[in-house]
């Protein structure tokens, strides 16, 4: 269950959110809006260089905001864009990119290209997709993960969405809770080493078993619901505030994005 | 089976969040028709519970391990509309604190695994269980063959939208600007993985799971957690 550890690891580790560094000191509303700015901007960059000096900014972005580089890197290249990395590679030769050729290679008799149009095609993809993925990454590690979702209204969500989203987060963390405790008692009478197949009953069994305590749970909640004074609409504090400092931070984002549309 | 950020152009993004808005509202409409006061906790816990499925990693043989996406379990369990919302909302979860999935192609996600997985494997699943016992081994079956086909045909939708994009974007003399592979690449990579191995570790998941509710707790298959009578 090594993926649960590491979604309750990553997931739930909320320390640079909690940091001083600019990005937290900003308001989440205005920073998502800037940050869904980036990503689009990214989506709709065109030219190699524009896609590099993105990047570089959300980069920029992370160390003023006081996030290990070492840290950042790591959790943002893997593992989507070393698979894109991966996938990309094939494009760079004629047989998927033909074109005007860079580098060729005589392997048992088989000529193998590089051409300028696939390097291009392959470099322009992984760029896009290691920016896009450090932008939202870089969002999602100095925000607060309950103040993110809040955020969401402010894009006229749904309440109901809104607040399943909310208690569908804390659910998450206690059902990791649940399955590492019921991994650890099975390890601890069976060991680590099972055939598949047993492997594969244990799975469905705690897959079944969860659902069976998740029905359970429902009516719990309800009774706590009703007790916090529950009537059928959900309510929700507001304790955002703006700043002058956020008003100037969109307009820069806004006035940046106009400049890099202009420019491309 | 989650497509990134990158990977689609912004017509196709956009395409996919229209396609998916009057789903979504509909869905939501149906659900807050049917779901009794006390059921409002199900769609947070269906959607934590979708989020988590996908957490497991599933023995295969080989020493070697798969996940299943589990939304036609969950259509299953909570009838396909209530389904599409919970898998939205684990969808989003993962795009927007995981970094899973992407932003901008959240609506082309969610029509993948969250409208085509859940909706086809859920009627499927009727289909095949037409009339059969809560207990009977047609359900276990039913759930196994339902879990494969609504990955497969989720994973055929995924290849399309992949191999699309060298035609809609491109530059001028030809370069791919999103997924650089065409229909006859993307196509084929898509549905043979998941035709000779993700696809069997969806129907194992689903027909044990269906079988242990049937063996353990057979009124869960009974009773619909989240009104099912809107179905149509």
């Amino acid at each position: 269950m090594g993926a649960l550890s590491f979604l309750k690891d990553s997931v739930f580790a909320e320390e640079y959110a909690a940091g001083g560094g600019f990005l937290q000191s900003l308001d989440p509303r205005v920073k998502a809006i800037t940050f869904l700015l980036f990503i689009i901007q990214v989506l709709f960059a065109r030219s190699i260089p524009a896609l590099f000096f993105l990047y570089g900014l959300c980069l920029f972005l992370a160390l003023v905001s006081r996030i290990n580089l070492g840290f950042f890197l790591k959790r943002t290249w893997v593992f989507i864009p070393l698979f894109a990395l991966f996938i990309a590679i094939p494009a760079l030769f004629s047989t998927f990119s033909p074109g005007e050729g860079l580098a060729t290679w005589d392997i048992l008799g088989t000529k193998l290209t590089i051409t300028r149009q696939g390097l291009a095609a392959a470099v322009t993809f992984i760029m896009r997709v290691a920016a896009s993925v450090s932008f939202a990454v870089l969002l999602t590690i100095t925000t607060r993960h309950i103040e993110l979702l809040k955020v969401l209204r402010i894009f006229k969500i749904p309440q109901v969405f809104v607040m399943t989203l909310g208690m569908c987060y804390r659910y998450i963390y206690l059902f990791v809770s649940m399955i590492e405790d019921t991994y650890r008692a099975i390890k601890s009478r069976v060991g680590v080493l099972v055939h598949y197949k047993s492997g594969q009953n244990i799975v469905a069994w705690n897959i079944a078993f969860l659902w069976s305590r998740s029905l359970k749970l429902n009516e719990e909640v309800y009774r706590a619901m009703l007790s916090r004074g529950y009537e059928g609409e959900a309510r929700v504090l507001d304790e955002f505030k703006t700043q002058v400092k956020d008003w100037l931070w969109l307009f820069s984002v806004a006035a940046l994005y106009l400049i890099i549309l202009w420019m491309t | 089976m989650h497509i990134p950020d990158g990977y689609l152009g912004p017509g196709t993004c956009g395409f996919f969040y229209l396609v998916m808005l009057p789903i979504w509202t509909f869905a939501s409409r149906i659900v807050k028709k049917t779901l009794k006061a006390r059921q409002v906790p199900m769609l947070a816990i269906g959607a934590a519970f979708s989020f988590v499925i996908m957490m497991f990693n599933v023995p295969i043989p080989g020493g070697s391990t798969g996940h299943a996406v589990g939304a036609v379990l969950v259509a299953i369990l909570l009838g396909p509309w209530a389904a599409c919302i919970a898998v939205t909302v684990a969808l989003v979860i993962q795009a927007l604190l995981f970094g899973d999935g992407g932003i901008t192609v959240l609506g082309a996600n969610c029509f993948n695994m969250a409208f085509i997985m859940p909706f086809a494997g859920y009627y499927i699943y009727k289909m095949i269980s037409y009339n059969a016992p809560v207990t009977s081994k047609r359900r276990v079956i039913a759930s196994g063959v339902a879990g494969y086909l609504g990955l497969n045909l989720a994973a055929l939708f995924t290849g399309i939208e992949f191999g699309l994009q060298p035609l809609l974007h491109h530059t001028a003399g030809g370069q791919a600007l999103y997924s650089p592979y065409g229909l006859s690449v993307a196509v084929p990579a898509m549905v043979v993985e998941h035709l000779l191995l993700f696809g069997w570790v969806e129907a194992l998941v689903t027909a044990l799971v269906i079988k242990y509710l049937q063996k353990h707790s057979p009124e869960l298959l009974e009773e619909r957690q989240v009104n099912n009578e809107a179905h149509f």
